[in-house]
């Protein structure tokens, strides 16, 4: 017996070195929700915007500082694949923190528990990314969407926020329930025995001819629930809504750290737990990802207001995220790891545009882009260079990002989906110059009275001109780039 | 009477099922909700006479403890809190619409859920879906020791989910303060 618990003492403490970022995390946000939130006035809760952004600076050092390991009777695994990602999600709620103080001040909404939440959504995500069971991908994919269903409608006195979180929560949570039920179908199949990632690839292609069928619909349902929190087609609609009804730094963020994480998870539990059954998975996920692709960018041809327009955007391009997870090898899991990047990056850039717009009481609708570029010329060529680079224009940095995708799915023999790909970003390119066409070639509206100075705040000023600068030249650093990603494994 | 004893003894199970059966018809059919309420705990507390027959103790205890203690009086509460605001609201026809079409649509699902998965549920590998994994019972018959059983899965195999979970309990109390609270900054 006391061999027994001197090996459960020692495994804990092996395993709690893999997850120091997460208790990390953790620990600070409990820390800011009491009792540190008691020191500070109600004039001061901005003060938490810095703080936060110093405790995220430091949970990306613990993460580089991790070394690689598996723990938790093999439920949490630090690898290439997983630091990558941990580092990308970081980075994403870092700027959404920057992006949300100046709005947050504006509308006089600042809390501790909006900072708290960000957190604790984070705690989910790095799990997520690194969880190779089934049980931690589960509850850690709640543990992110809580968090995100409260931020949605954390602007309660607008109804269009609680409308967006209560129409996300509902749809999020019967996406959890089949999610949850087709892990315990996989689980019936292979003989009850185990929900290990590695386990099951080893078990689930040998199971015999009687269980396949439960194999297919656990498998299938899987894939359903992972679909909806990437937002692919047929299980989008929650996402134009709910990206419209956010406080605009969270919708900035939901479109990178949880896809991000999501993907790193899709990566993980399709490349290496079912990859031995891919034949059941493969058709119906390249239908999605072609669905996703067609369907997303021809529905935001349509719309009137940008974040819907980007929240479709997202749409296709979780599409052509998907191409990387057909394509199941490493190097396609770094592909997608890269076009995460690049997308943070403009994505988080047009965003940041929204949100100084919005200041003025303007930017939601496409038609306050109007004659943008004789108001702001700044903001304006900053807004031409992000919609660009998400078209995939090249030399732009979105550009690099999606070469290198296709050129792996051509390589894939994925090629009709290519072909899918290459036209509707084409499509893209027709909304996203229409903005451009918006802000150059036409007369703003109604020009106020006496030519308004530029007067933006300091953060929001470096967070558009520094991913402006990004977009432009981060091309060159393809090289680093490229050696970064290489990091990216799972073995 | 010995023979008599014997056989309640052994159909014990069945007994308990039966009374939890009617506690939740009682439930549904009673007029008043503190009456729904009250046959509720019923039927909790004969389902949880259920799991010890079956030598669970662990999670009759649970049963017990979690359903019979907390979520039944905070139902009660509930209840009453809403029946003082509201006063008697009589609306008896709420099911009666649906029922005739879910109720075949209910027994049909049951049926296909069966015949797909029959062997799934009933084969040979089903009564060994949840035992624990071997490295776990070491020196432990988990046949008896029931509760140090869970235990064992919950803090060493499941551990990190288990964690994961006592934060998502964190951040529910959170959000429910974030989106009730009424005044701000």
């Amino acid at each position: 017996m006391n061999g027994f618990a001197a090996g459960l003492w020692e495994s804990l403490v092996s395993g709690s070195k893999l997850i120091w970022p997460q208790i990390f995390l953790t620990f600070a946000a409990t820390v800011m929700l009491w009792p540190a939130d008691l020191f500070v006035e109600k004039a001061r809760k901005h003060v938490w915007a810095p703080i936060t952004m110093v405790i995220l600076a430091l949970t990306g050092a613990l993460i580089y500082l991790t070394e690689p390991g598996v723990g938790f009777s093999d439920m949490y695994k630090v690898d290439g694949l997983t630091k990558g990602f941990q580092a990308l999600i970081v980075l994403a709620a870092f700027l959404a923190v920057m992006l949300s103080q100046k709005l947050l001040d504006a509308l006089r909404e600042q809390t501790v528990e909006y900072y708290a939440l960000i957190l604790f959504s984070l705690v989910g995500m790095l799990t997520l990314v690194g969880a190779t069971d089934l049980m931690t991908v589960y509850f850690s994919i709640e543990l992110m969407a809580i968090c995100i269903y409260i931020l949605v409608a954390y602007l309660r006195d607008q109804n269009r926020g609680v409308e967006a979180g209560l129409k996300y929560f509902l749809l999020g949570a019967f996406s959890s329930g089949i999610l949850l039920y087709g892990m315990s179908l996989v689980f019936a199949a292979v003989g009850g025995v185990t929900t290990n990632l590695a386990e099951l690839n080893r078990l689930l292609p040998v199971v015999p001819q009687s269980s396949s069928l439960l194999v297919f619909s656990g498998v299938l349902m899987v894939l359903v629930g992972l679909c909806f929190k990437v937002a692919a087609v047929p299980f989008h609609m929650w996402s134009p809504d709910a990206y419209e009804g956010a406080p605009t730094p969270i919708t900035a963020f939901m479109a990178t750290a949880p896809k991000a994480a999501a993907m790193g998870a899709f990566l993980r539990v399709f490349g290496t737990g079912f990859a031995g059954v891919s034949s059941d998975w493969m058709l119906p996920l390249s239908y999605v990802a072609g669905a996703s692709m067609i369907l997303g960018n021809i529905a935001a041809v349509r719309q009137q207001t940008m974040k819907r327009l980007l929240a479709y955007s997202s749409i296709a391009h979780a599409g052509y995220m998907l191409l990387g997870v057909l394509g199941k090898g490493v190097d396609n899991a770094q592909a997608v790891w890269l076009y995460l990047l690049t997308y943070l990056v403009m994505n988080t850039g047009a965003f940041a545009v929204v949100i100084i717009l919005q200041g003025k009481g303007e930017g939601e609708r496409i038609d306050d882009f109007r004659g943008l570029a004789k108001r702001r010329p700044f903001l304006a060529f900053a807004m031409m260079m992000f919609l660009l680079s998400l078209a995939g224009i090249p030399p732009l940095v979105g550009f690099f990002g999606k070469f290198y995708l296709f050129k792996l799915a051509v390589e894939s023999g994925l090629t009709t989906l290519v072909v899918i790909a290459l036209v509707t970003s084409a499509i893209s390119a027709f909304y996203y110059l229409g903005v451009v066409n918006q802000m150059y070639f036409k007369e703003p509206a109604d020009l106020p009275e006496g030519a308004e100075p530029e007067v933006l705040s300091t953060g929001m000023t470096l967070i558009v001109g520094v991913t402006c600068v990004l977009t432009l030249v981060g091309t060159l650093a393809g090289p680093w780039l490229v050696n970064t990603m290489f990091r990216i494994t799972w073995i | 009477m010995e023979a008599l004893l014997a056989s309640i003894a052994k159909n014990i199970f069945v007994i308990f099922g039966l009374l939890a059966v009617g506690g939740a018809t009682a439930m549904v059919a009673s007029r008043s909700a503190v009456h729904s309420v009250l046959a509720f705990l019923f039927a909790m507390l004969n389902i949880a006479g259920c799991f010890l027959a079956l030598g669970a103790e662990f999670l009759g205890m649970a049963q017990i403890l979690v359903y019979a203690g907390g979520i039944v009086v905070l139902f009660l509460f509930v209840v009453m809190l809403v029946e003082m605001a509201k006063g008697k609201e009589t609306n008896k026809a709420v099911f009666t619409a649906q029922a005739k079409v879910a109720a075949p649509v209910v027994v049909a699902g049951a049926f296909a859920f069966l015949a797909v998965f029959k062997d799934t549920v009933f084969g040979a590998s089903a009564a060994q879906a949840l035992t624990l994994k071997p490295g776990l019972a070491e020196g432990l018959d988990v046949a008896r020791n029931n509760a140090q059983a869970v235990s064992r899965g919950l803090f060493a195999d499941y551990l990190l989910p288990f964690e994961v979970l006592s934060v998502i309990l964190l951040v529910a109390l959170v959000g429910a303060v974030v989106l009730a609270k009424t005044e701000r900054v």
